[in-house]
């Protein structure tokens, strides 16, 4: 596989989106290829980071407690 | 003396209840996320993450028990949104999304940061600001990809486009994400930056 066939999956990879096979082939060029392994390495990076910033937040209790009133009665 | 009365079977009535809390209210916190991302204030997300609930609540039935409550949901939502929200969202836009060139952040940082040290001083709000100031279709995607984690092909039947669709979105919507924040780090002197 070519560094530039590789960097088309980059995104198909990290979000595990690819068959077994072509998962292979990526991972056996990253293993030999030292300037895709720090993009990919990069880019995990940043899917990790945004998730680690942006989950913090979820529905305030009083929603909780308006949405349970609604549905149940209480 | 008291004694332990056996309890009794439990109603219809309560197995829908049991049924919904247990696989549709744990989505709750989800929900709201992708709402005030959409909605942009926290009234309007409010609104329409308990619209959400009560709809999904009376369609209960035509749930298919253990299948993915999440998608279902969160299809239920937004097309809520685009019918009660999206005219009065805090995002009003006309952008023509071919004319946006993304921005390869990676490329810009090679040399100084290889490594993206600089990501770990920026903070939640400016990660969530940046998000609310991408395009509707690419904050959709990323929100739902990168922050609640779903598979292309559940955003693909939650956003009713083609696979390919949220590959290409996802993909400019992280450049354009990784470019904004790229821009903040910089002014923010984080990193010195190479971008023309």
């Amino acid at each position: 596989m070519k560094c530039r066939e590789c960097l088309e999956h980059l995104y198909d990879y990290l979000d595990k989106e690819l068959t077994p096979d072509t998962e292979r082939e990526i991972r056996a060029h990253l293993a030999g290829c030292q300037p895709c392994g720090e993009q990919f390495d990069f880019e995990a990076l940043f899917l990790k980071f945004v998730r680690a910033r942006t989950r913090a937040q979820g529905a305030p209790p009083e929603l909780k407690q308006r949405i349970l009133r609604e549905l149940f009665n209480e | 003396m008291a004694t332990a009365t056996p309890t009794p079977p439990p109603a219809p009535v309560d197995d829908k209840r049991a049924s919904f809390e247990r696989e549709a209210l744990v989505h709750l916190d989800a929900l709201y996320r992708v709402a005030l991302r959409l909605t942009g204030n926290a009234a309007d997300a409010d609104d329409l993450v308990q619209e959400t609930v009560l709809k999904a609540f009376r369609a209960w039935d035509q749930y298919e028990r253990g299948t993915n409550a999440k998608g279902w949901l969160l299809t239920i939502l937004r097309n809520s949104f685009i019918n009660e929200y999206r005219r009065r969202a805090r995002h009003p836009e006309n952008v023509d999304l071919d004319t946006i060139e993304p921005f390869a952040v990676f490329g810009g940082i090679q040399e100084e940061d290889p490594q993206g040290a600089f990501f770990d001083k920026i903070v939640d709000d400016e990660v969530l600001r940046a998000i609310d100031a991408l395009p509707e279709v690419f904050r959709e995607t990323v929100v739902l990809s990168d922050v609640e984690g779903m598979s292309y092909q559940e955003i693909a039947r939650i956003l009713d486009v083609p696979v390919g669709t949220v590959k290409s979105r996802l993909f400019r919507a992280r450049q354009m994400l990784q470019g904004k924040l790229y821009d903040y780090a910089v002014n923010m002197g984080y990193i010195k930056g190479s971008r023309e």
